[in-house]
């Protein structure tokens, strides 16, 4: 319908990606920071479109930042993360090998993300290892609070 | 037992009869939690000598603690968790995306295989409020853990 060749349209869109792209990764998507708007102008001043094509773009750049910069955040390289944890007590009574005993246990089901797959790992522990588990992990969160973590988030803005 | 000077005399067929069949009985005992009552009761009835019963009871007591928590171990569970480490980091940028600035937790359950002993970690990313539902909900598994002993 644009009668122009298949190549072209292929090369327009593909440019029109590659810009988008490249402008949410490397832009903080600050909204009152209006550097990042100059910054985007200059850029596409130098393609020596007009100014009316350079308005739009600026406008698609804007209008798509956010979702472009967090569609690109999936990308990146990541560990299976935390989705949810079901526990539950166990005492056992008796083995094959071994009557009348009291064994208590606590079994959990960690419920992890993997590039959109959902796995599910089926884990035991004895009540000791569970107390040692929480004072470890407390300690962890902690840490977020301690001065020196609070001054690196403020100053690495 | 089959290189041991002092039984050398006897024969081995003899010998291997003899540790199995103290095996077995000592083993049933101990699955059974069996007291030195019952114990000797079934050892007169294999009409062993009074000596040798006594002396085979107070081995057996000597050891009894051992052989239960031996007697325990030995069976199939989920995997078990034996430690945990974690790792706070901020991302400041990837390849994908720049100026990411996020603060996440790396946590590593140290696990092992009741069979083979050791097995690869369980590892996972988190953000803070997730380690937070995390903790939450192994600090209500301690709760109700407290709650059932007082039972």
């Amino acid at each position: 319908k644009l009668n122009i060749g298949v190549d072209t349209i292929q090369h327009g869109v593909e440019g029109l990606v590659y810009l988008l792209t490249e402008s949410s990764k490397l832009m903080a998507s600050i909204p009152f920071r209006k550097i990042s708007e100059v910054d985007f102008q200059d850029s596409i001043h130098v393609l020596g479109f007009s100014d009316e094509l350079n308005k739009s773009l600026l406008q698609l750049y804007l209008d798509n930042r956010k979702e472009i910069r967090s569609i690109l955040g999936e990308l990146a390289p990541r560990l299976p993360s935390y989705h949810s944890l079901e526990w539950r007590l166990d005492v056992q009574l008796a083995s094959r090998s071994l009557r009348q005993q009291i064994k208590p246990a606590v079994t959990m089901k960690l419920h992890l993300n993997q590039n959109e797959d959902q796995t599910a790992q089926v884990l035991q522990t004895d009540p000791a290892t569970l107390l040692h588990l929480i004072q470890q992990l407390e300690q962890a969160l902690g840490e977020m609070k301690m001065n020196h973590c609070r001054r690196i988030v403020r100053n690495m803005k | 037992i089959l290189d041991d000077p002092d039984l050398k005399d006897i024969d081995p067929t003899v010998l291997k009869h003899c540790h199995a069949a103290a095996a077995t009985c000592i083993l049933e005992a101990g699955k059974q939690k069996a007291d030195v009552s019952a114990i000797s009761t079934c050892l007169e009835d294999c009409k062993l000598d009074k000596e040798r019963i006594e002396q085979f009871c107070t081995e057996y007591q000597k050891n009894k603690d051992a052989l239960e928590i031996l007697l325990g171990s030995i069976g199939r569970s989920p995997l078990h968790i034996t430690d945990v480490s974690w790792r706070l980091e901020y991302q400041i940028k990837n390849n994908q995306l720049h100026k990411t600035y996020q603060p996440s937790y790396l946590v590593t359950l140290n696990v092992e295989n009741s069979d083979s002993g050791s097995h690869p970690d369980v590892r996972f990313s988190c953000t803070m409020e997730q380690l937070q539902d995390l903790v939450g909900k192994l600090k209500d598994a301690a709760k109700s853990l407290e709650r059932a002993t007082q039972m």
